[in-house]
């Protein structure tokens, strides 16, 4: 992974806490976090943990976009 | 001390609404519980399968009577998943220390809920930044699980512009706390 800006985007995307559907309906894991190397995934963990931390905190019930996407698919459509 | 495990009945009733008051005290930990995973697995899609995992195995579980009986539970489902997930990947991998990390959770204060002084500074520092890079922010908090890809088109940006703007958004917030006394690895909800 050269080009840095790619190698943001990717990190950014697998910072996200969008996750695909497994055909069994698990929790699959991002395409960009595997074409990430292991210091881009230390990284998009690190942003994710931020993130996370505030969204929470800017969200009136605390809750993250990871909570929120539980929540989604506990709800279903 | 607050213990997360009072929420069980509710929980184990198919509460919802109390299950999200669980998860914005429980996920944290979990993702910390997850740190050492994060090269060699997808923490954040081990993170949501170990959450739905306990959702559904939340109406049968039984509590040990420590505190934190479910996160601990949470806890173990989620390095046991990320062990899974490095083997599967060919890599090698052991929990070492995991069970001790899981005991210290009966004995830990979970805040839950968010600090009102602290929201009101990120708020402040959310109205700082610049349109783009909140717009993008924003779209992420109502996200709910979205493709980048979706909420991009939403605010009009292309996927690259909008994932750049996700990041700018959250090193300016970020600086915006340290500049007003907050450091950042503190900053919980």
């Amino acid at each position: 992974m050269t080009d840095p800006r790619a190698r943001e985007a990717l990190v950014e995307a697998a910072a996200g806490a969008w996750r695909p559907r497994r055909p069994g309906g698990g929790v699959g894991s991002h395409p960009a976090w595997h074409d990430l190397d292991p210091a881009g995934r230390e990284e998009a963990y690190r942003a994710a943990t931020l993130s996370r931390r505030l969204e929470a905190a800017l969200d009136p019930e605390g809750l993250s976009s990871t909570a929120r996407a539980v929540l989604a698919r506990i709800r279903g459509p | 001390m607050p213990d997360l495990d009072r929420h069980l009945p509710a929980i184990a009733a198919g509460d919802d609404q109390v299950f999200a008051r669980w998860l914005a005290g429980a996920e944290p930990e979990l993702r910390m519980a997850l740190r050492s995973f994060a090269a060699t697995a997808d923490t954040e899609a081990v993170l949501q399968e170990a959450l739905l995992r306990v959702w559904q195995v939340a109406p049968r579980f039984t509590p040990d009577g420590r505190p934190n009986a479910l996160l601990r539970f949470a806890v173990r489902t989620a390095r046991n998943l990320a062990l899974d997930e490095v083997r599967r990947h060919g890599h090698r991998a052991s929990l070492d220390a995991g069970d001790r990390e899981c005991d210290a959770l009966a004995a830990r204060d979970l805040p839950e809920g968010p600090d009102p002084l602290l929201r009101r500074l990120i708020l402040r520092c959310r109205e700082q930044l610049a349109r783009k890079p909140r717009l993008a922010l924003d779209a992420r908090l109502s996200a709910g699980g979205e493709p980048d890809a979706l909420l991009a088109e939403r605010v009009g940006m292309r996927l690259n512009t909008f994932l750049q703007n996700v990041g700018r958004a959250r090193k300016a917030l970020a600086e915006c706390l340290r500049r007003g006394g907050v450091a950042v690895e503190e900053v919980r909800p």
